[in-house]
């Protein structure tokens, strides 16, 4: 697991231009949104000598934004940014239109990059633009099937399990006249459904390495082998706990040094955009130790029947061949 | 011995007899000429006693907190100080409010857009009147007997009225037929008997778990005026309205268990069965609220301040709270000495504070002498909560129990100005730790901005007051206010005019308008033009134009620079100017406040211009030898009504973009992290 772990983290300090490119990809993604709504901030402030808005303007642009603006309030800002997402998420609460329509499309970049993230992983060496491309193409549709296929357990989830529980936590909290008992089992309840979502994301991911280390085209089958993977092997769960440790150590250090409302630009981009770069390491970190991992555990060339190869041959092909 | 005396003339009389500190001065009533805005004027005062003293209760009740139920005995004697006889007598039931979803508190909560899924059977409550006993009726005074109308059973001439919207299904005002008439200055004694079904919390009475806060738990009756009885029903968005009298209450709970009540203790006693009666005695107050739990906490501590009379301060606190027991007691203290101080001595000896149980619901309400505040387990320093809660809730003893304004018809009256009131001591108090927070995690962890500070104008009441600015004018009655809007205008709307016409008449001449009204108004019914009179009166100025706006209307108000120009001079213009600066204001809406304009020119200097504010809008021009840089209408904020003050300023160059840039590039990495977690669900 250790040794998991730290071959992850030489996999993704290994592909820079991975980490450049999804941040990139996060970036132009999130631009036209930030764009429209600093044209929206821009025409409210006018020629106004607003230049530090106060609550009070807040409350303005509020009740007058629509759309994107909409989602521009103070716990957008700083660190209460990243509680307001993780809270958006145990909370179950929707965000406008186009915030939700920008996550479906960054979501689907993803699904299209996933594959040729692993597949650099996997082969770990350099495998160019034209190699990193040709997987994302090769996997993209069988990613994409499974994708659909998260999207639509984690609706569930999000649609009944989430509704119950909290529904529960409603019912079992009526008579209580104590605040940090209600809050500890409502963080029970949150740890209950983390703990679902994150098992379900570990088979995802565990199916997306098997997709495209193995080169499987049954989506359900790969699902199926992630599962049972993750099953016998409970050292995945602790990598995948080692790896949401960096998570948290981001998000801790990003509360120390998160800019202010009042912040500088430069300080408000610097910082942002670190911790955004920060974060894209960790999820790259996640992919790097689960395909270290299973190429590990299981990934040997005597496991996997060799296919007639033909270029770009999948990682456990080109094993093979090294053998 | 108590003596009515009705009429002005008497009401003199006894002002000038009644001698010694805790007497108080009777005035007559408005002299607006509007007797529908004016409070009553025939009560009278007893020697010793602070209010006229005609609703006067001893009540025995039993908590039977298996069954939630209250079982309860009690004896009015109540005095007619109006000038009109009455030949019944109408009582508030107001636990009936939750008998069935069809009252007209719940019809009007579904109204205003509120949800109320059906509650269990054993949420509801509801006061059921099982006897009522008449002992005497007619007297002139309490201590006299009239053996004609002695012990008559009156329990078969009880019927439920419904004077306001004639809801069949709203049991919460009573009437109950008298076999003769009470005329002014006479008085009447009546005996009840009822059970109570005590709620799951709603409307900040009731229960959750083994706490319990009681509020409007007694029948109660109804204040007889000189055009008839005020006894309204109980609405979804009013609160209450009720006569001073004595309250000696006694109150047997399951032993162990604390006690907090209006008034001071008058000592307990273990009963058989394991359980403890209390008694409380409540002197010149309108109404009278308890509680009961076994895990609460008692702190006390002594108010005192130079000019001040001292005050025992009873913190009935929850356990998990107890850090923050300080903070509470340091916000009473700040509320007691400020209103105290500023408008006039919190005359009681004793308050106690009521930290109410989580998802009690009971939090943030005033009773005589005692007050729910409203903390959270995790309630950090640098916001204001339970600080701001505590302030404002102790302030109603001023606005409110003292100066007892009729809250069906006129809530803004102690709300608008408590609100604003409490602004003022939060602003005093706390500037410095006082900053917009927001709770994640369903509401159980906070978040401070601390590079957000919040001035007395900020909050939510601007925004909630802009939203609902011309849905009902404030002069109409409360109760029939659009229930979702009654918070914006009773609090919002009132607060913020109040603060305008702090910073118009400025805040010496406003304090002891405020003052005044209170020392004329304690332990009386004021009404919204004897308000008014004293603010014209006591200011010197006529301020009927404001309130007519403000109060007697729904005019929005907004002023805004619309245009800065700066041109070459033409012909004519003084030698030594080159450039002729033209700033354009504009009144935007149809509130009219006269307002300053400031304009700043390039080398530094200013010009202040003052301008009526009538006229749709008003170029002023400057002639210098430098541009204009900018412009700004109302610069110190007078007019807090303001409903946009985006537009107040305006900058030559305009410098939205970097400002909106600054702000875009914050919010982006909202945005990213939160694609990074859609990310994590395919």
């Amino acid at each position: 697991m250790i040794r998991a772990f730290k071959r992850g983290i030489g996999l993704v300090n290994g592909a820079p231009a991975v980490l450049a490119g999804v941040f990139l990809v996060t970036l132009l993604a999130a631009l036209p949104l930030a764009l429209t709504l600093r044209q929206m901030i821009a025409d409210s402030i006018g020629a106004s000598g607003l230049a530090q808005p106060s609550y009070a303007w807040w409350q303005l642009f509020s009740v007058q934004a629509a759309g994107v603006g909409r989602a521009f309030s103070p716990s957008t800002l700083g660190f209460a940014a990243v509680l307001d997402n993780v809270s958006s998420i145990l909370d179950n609460r929707p965000h406008v239109l186009p915030v939700a329509l920008a996550g479906g499309a960054y979501a689907l970049a993803w699904i299209f990059f996933t594959g040729g993230i692993l597949d650099r992983y996997a082969r770990s060496r350099r495998t160019r633009a034209a190699g990193f491309f040709g997987a994302c193409g090769i996997h993209f549709f069988r990613l994409l099937r499974l994708g659909i296929l998260a999207a639509l357990v984690y609706s569930a989830l999000f649609a009944w399990v989430h509704p119950l529980l909290f529904g529960a936590w409603q019912q079992l909290t009526l008579d209580y006249t104590v605040e940090w008992k209600a809050f500890a089992l409502r963080a029970t309840f949150y740890g209950l459904f983390g703990l679902v979502l994150c098992a379900c994301n570990l088979v995802f991911d565990y199916a997306k390495v098997r997709i495209v280390v193995e080169d499987r085209r049954s989506v359900a089958a790969a699902i199926a082998a992630a599962a049972a993977f993750a099953r016998r092997r409970p050292a995945v769960a602790g990598l995948y706990l080692l790896d949401g440790c960096c998570y948290l150590l981001v998000v801790a250090l990003y509360a120390l040094v998160a800019p202010g409302a009042r912040a500088s630009l430069w300080a408000v981009l610097l910082l942002g955009q670190a911790y955004v770069l920060a974060r894209l390491w960790v999820k790259l970190l996640f992919y790097g130790s689960e395909v270290a991992f299973f190429q590990g555990a299981l990934a040997h060339a005597g496991y996997t029947a060799a296919p007639p190869p033909s270029w770009p041959e999948s990682p456990a092909a080109e094993a093979i061949i090294r053998s | 011995m108590r003596r009515a005396i009705p009429g002005i003339v008497a009401a003199l009389l006894v002002f000038a007899c009644t001698v010694g500190p805790r007497t108080w001065a009777l005035h007559g009533g408005s002299r607006d000429g509007d007797p529908g805005e004016t409070g009553r004027t025939t009560e009278s005062v007893a020697r010793g006693a602070l209010s006229a003293r005609n609703a006067n209760y001893t009540i025995a009740v039993r908590l039977d907190p298996a069954a939630h139920a209250l079982h309860g005995r009690e004896t009015i004697e109540w005095r007619n100080i109006s000038r009109a006889s009455t030949s019944e007598l109408r009582f508030h039931l107001y636990y009936n409010a939750w008998r069935n979803l069809r009252s007209t508190f719940f019809r009007e909560a579904a109204l205003a857009g509120e949800r109320f899924p059906p509650p269990d059977e054993a949420d509801l409550g509801w006061t059921d009147v099982t006897a009522i006993r008449l002992v005497s009726a007619g007297r002139d005074s309490p201590a006299g007997t009239d053996d004609d109308s002695a012990a008559i059973d009156l329990i078969r001439s009880l019927r439920f009225i419904e004077p306001d919207d004639g809801n069949g299904d709203d049991r919460t005002v009573a009437s109950v037929a008298l076999p003769r008439e009470i005329g002014p200055g006479q008085s009447v004694t009546v005996e009840l008997e009822w059970t109570a079904r005590v709620p799951r919390t709603v409307a900040r009475t009731g229960f959750a778990g083994n706490y319990y806060f009681l509020a409007q738990w007694f029948p109660k009756i109804g204040v007889l005026e000189d055009v008839g009885w005020n006894c309204h029903q109980f609405h979804a968005s009013t609160e209450f309205f009720a006569d001073y009298g004595v309250y000696d209450v006694s109150m047997t709970v399951p032993a162990g268990w604390t006690v907090g009540a209006s008034g001071r203790e008058l000592g307990h006693r273990d009963e058989a069965g394991g359980t403890t009666t209390w008694r409380y005695l409540a002197e010149d107050v309108h109404d009278f609220a308890w509680t009961t739990s076994p895990d609460y906490v008692e702190r006390r501590a002594l108010f005192q301040a130079p000019g001040l009379p001292p005050v025992r301060m009873r913190l009935l606190l929850q356990p998990e709270h107890l850090s923050q027991a300080a903070r509470h007691l340091r916000a009473t203290e700040a509320a007691l000495r400020y209103y105290g101080t500023w408008f006039g001595a919190y005359p009681y000896p004793d308050i106690t504070i009521v930290d109410p149980a989580w998802q009690s619901g009971a939090g943030g309400m005033e009773y005589p002498t005692l007050f729910t505040a409203g903390t959270r387990w995790l309630a950090p320093e640098g916001a204001t909560t339970p600080e701001h809660v505590t302030v404002h809730e102790c302030g109603h003893q001023f606005w409110y129990a003292l100066v007892g304004n009729n809250e069906f018809e006129d809530a803004w009256l102690d709300e608008g100005l408590n609100t604003y009131s409490t602004a003022r001591v939060i602003d005093e108090v706390y500037r410095d730790s006082n900053h917009l927070a927001s709770s994640f995690f369903g509401g159980f962890v906070p978040f401070v901005f601390r590079d957000f500070p919040l001035g007395r104008v900020d909050g939510e009441w601007i925004a909630l007051y802009r939203q609902s600015a011309r849905i009902d004018v404030p002069a109409t009655a409360s109760w029939r206010y659009w229930p979702a809007a009654a918070g914006a205008l009773s609090y919002g709307k009132a607060a913020l005019w109040l603060h305008t016409l702090e910073n118009y008449v400025g805040w010496p001449t406003f304090r002891r308008c405020l003052a005044t009204y209170f020392e004329r108004w304690r332990f009386r019914h004021p009404k919204p033009a004897d308000f008014f009179q004293v603010m014209n009166e006591v200011s010197g100025r006529d301020l009927t134009w404001f309130f007519d706006q403000v109060y007697r209307d729904t005019r929005v108000f907004d002023y805004g620079i619309d245009a800065l120009q700066t041109a070459p001079a033409p012909a004519g213009a003084p030698s030594q100017a080159s450039l002729r600066s033209t700033v354009v204001v504009r009144r935007y809406a149809d509130g009219i406040f006269p307002v300053d304009v400031v304009v700043r020119f390039a080398d530094g200097s200013s010009a202040r211009e003052n301008w009526d504010g009538r006229d749709q809008w008003k170029a002023f021009t400057f002639d210098r030898r430098v541009e204009v840089v900018s412009a700004e209408v109302d610069p110190e904020q007078v007019l807090a009504l303001d409903v946009n003050r985006a537009n107040n300023s305006r900058l030559a160059q305009p410098e939205a973009g970097r400002a909106a840039t600054r702000w875009a590039a914050g919010w982006i990495v909202w945005l990213q992290d939160w694609l990074l977690n859609c990310a994590n669900f395919v």
